[in-house]
């Protein structure tokens, strides 16, 4: 049983009396334990259908069902709480919360599951230890580098052992030399701590270290130069 | 919720300069919310306290300030022998503006044992028997003491009258803080011979079955024929028809303090639209992490209800001390209204702060709680 199930899912929006669609019927499966980058070109829709299975954004049509849950039929408030206990979201641009230090951050998440002051610092010390910023605990973002503060965001992904740790493009805003570092820390993070990966990158380089890469191109999504069809899914 | 107060807290803070100045903003306005309920109160205290109903006043017929109100001292004896009446009490007041004034001295000539049969005060220096047994010696309200910096000892003139501080008394009615009780027979002589024999005014004590209305009518009717005709009413109505045009100006300042609410609320409310359009990503970013809508819009909230309780809570604080430390009260012809802080104002006071937090609150959190969260994140 996959993961997470992409079925037939497409995606419409309204530009003045255009309608755009960035996905059309598109379907994918991603097993427990993949490691999967999604690339395309610039407005190909791979960003949006990252935010579908985050389920920070709705689809027009079809369903995502992630962890036995089809997060289309879910109401606002229900779908944050879930996100909260599956999703781990990393930024192109970080999105630190620029008053909290990097602990506050990274423990941030924790604050909405049903846990413990101990058991949340046992938590953030491993999450901040797992990205080596134990040091820049007491840190504000302003106080960090671009690198160190993806790293953070990384840490406050995974924190809360989501389901799914999706990536927008981790390392859009970084210098090759940092961007190495943050894709090895996501390649260790999906072999070392067996999350699902999920990351979105126009960099072909980038999306090279990935198990599986999936191409988005004029709506529909490609793996190994075939369509990822609901058929073709099905009899996989 | 409460795990997100530092949250809160810091954001307030990462806007120190605008948070100080909406702090401030509400805190004038809530001190000016506090000082115009004081000074209703202080009326409202006046005009419907213990004895306002149950105790006369008799003035001379026709005459406004205590300057020209002149009774014979003898009316007295006649009402006192009424039926229903407890004691009457001749009072000679001495005032050095009988127009309206922030800094009137009112004196209340009255016999002694009258003083302390029917004042309930206590002194806080001086002693009693230093007042009562000498002619020109003056026992002085707290208030007007604060005011004009006397203790027992010092003599001091006003118009035609010195006085000696005798001592110097703390009444729970606060009206009472702002006179200087002197000896009758003292201020009758104080201004001239013509005086002796004349009382401005009678205070009559009526008991529990006493009709005041009727002993009114009955008093009035009584001296109609006599040298002197009278006007007889209720110490609260006597207090209303004095200070009329000031109840009048006072009726309408308090829209002011309406007017003070209003303005908190757009202050508040403009600082959280503020606070929530700079952070428009940073709720898109809370929610993607997994806060519900209705948690944001209770952080916003939250930070909407602590600047305006923190601004209340000074600016009524403020009022208090500056209300209590200066004795401040406004009296016209001889009556005065004291502007008294008090507990009830105070939690009054914060409790709208509250309320307007609420308020001021709800539209931006709303707008906060319904971000479109992936349009929001493409936010600059």
């Amino acid at each position: 049983m996959p993961l997470v199930e992409v079925i037939n899912v497409s995606k419409e929006y309204a530009n003045g009396e255009e309608t755009i669609r960035p996905l059309d019927e598109v379907s994918l499966n991603v097993n427990e334990g993949d490691y999967v980058s999604l690339m395309g070109a610039s407005g190909s829709g791979k960003s949006t259908l990252l935010n579908l299975i985050a389920g920070i954004d709705q689809a027009t049509s079809g369903e995502i069902v992630v962890a036995d849950t089809d997060i289309t039929k879910l109401a606002r408030g229900k779908l944050a709480d879930w996100r909260a206990a599956h999703i781990g979201y990393v930024f192109q641009t970080h999105n630190l919360i620029p008053v909290l230090t990097a602990y506050e951050n990274v423990e941030m998440p924790l604050l909405l599951l049903p846990m413990s002051a101990s058991e949340r610092r046992k938590r953030v010390e491993i999450a901040m230890e797992a990205v080596d910023l134990t040091s820049r605990a007491s840190h504000y973002p302003r106080q960090m580098s671009g690198g160190q503060e993806q790293r953070v965001g990384i840490a406050r992904a995974i924190v809360s052992n989501p389901t799914v740790v999706v990536a927008d493009e981790p390392t859009g805003s970084l210098d090759d030399k940092t961007t190495e570092q943050i894709l090895s820390l996501l390649s260790r993070i999906n072999e070392e701590l067996g999350m699902t990966l999920l990351m979105v990158t126009h960099d072909s380089e980038a999306g090279q270290r990935a198990k599986r890469q999936i191409r988005l191109e004029r709506g529909r999504l490609m793996e190994n130069g075939k369509e990822t069809t609901s058929a073709h899914l099905r009899t996989a | 919720m409460f795990k997100f107060i530092p949250y809160v807290l810091k954001s307030l803070w990462r806007h120190r300069a605008r948070t100080l100045l909406t702090v401030s903003g509400t805190a004038v306005a809530l001190l000016v919310f506090c000082f115009i309920g004081a000074v209703q109160q202080g009326l409202l205290a006046l005009t419907s306290g213990g004895d306002a109903g149950r105790t006369l006043i008799v003035f001379q017929e026709n005459r406004f300030c205590p300057q020209s109100s002149r009774l014979p001292q003898d009316y007295a004896g006649d009402i006192k022998k009424m039926p229903g009446v407890v004691d009457v009490v001749p009072i000679k007041v001495f005032t050095n503006n009988c127009r309206a004034s922030l800094d009137s001295i009112v004196f209340q000539g009255m016999e002694p044992e009258k003083i302390k049969a029917w004042r309930d005060f206590d002194l806080q220096s001086g002693d009693w028997s230093s007042f009562s047994g000498q002619d020109d010696a003056a026992l002085v309200g707290a208030d007007v003491a604060a005011r004009r910096n006397l203790s027992v000892g010092d003599k001091f003139t006003i118009g035609d009258v010195t006085v000696v501080v005798r001592g110097v008394f703390q009444s729970p009615t606060a009206a009472d803080n702002n006179l200087i009780f002197t000896q009758l027979e003292f201020l009758q002589r104080a201004r001239g011979a013509s005086d002796v024999g004349t009382v401005t005014q009678l205070e009559v004590h009526l008991n529990d079955t006493a009709d005041p209305e009727a002993l009114a009518k009955q008093i009035d009717q009584t001296f109609h024929a006599g040298p002197v005709g009278t006007t007889t009413r209720t110490k609260g109505m006597f207090q209303a028809d004095t200070l009329a045009d000031l109840a009048e100006l006072i009726g309408f300042v308090h829209w002011l303090g309406y007017a003070c609410v209003g303005l908190v609320l757009s202050l508040v409310a403009t600082t959280t639209v503020m606070a929530v359009q700079d952070r428009i990503k940073e709720h898109a970013v809370l929610q993607t992490l997994g806060l519900r809508p209705l948690r944001v819009f209770g952080l916003v909230l939250t930070e909407s209800l602590l600047l305006s309780t923190l601004g209340g809570i000074c600016g009524v604080l403020g009022s208090v001390l500056l209300l209590s430390m200066s004795g401040m009260s406004i009296a016209a012809e001889g009556v005065t209204i004291a502007f008294e802080p008090s507990l009830n104002l105070a939690i009054q006071g914060v409790l709208v702060a509250v309320l307007v937090g609420v308020l001021a609150g709800i539209a931006p959190g709303w707008q906060a709680s319904r971000t479109e969260i992936v349009t929001a994140l493409r936010h600059a």
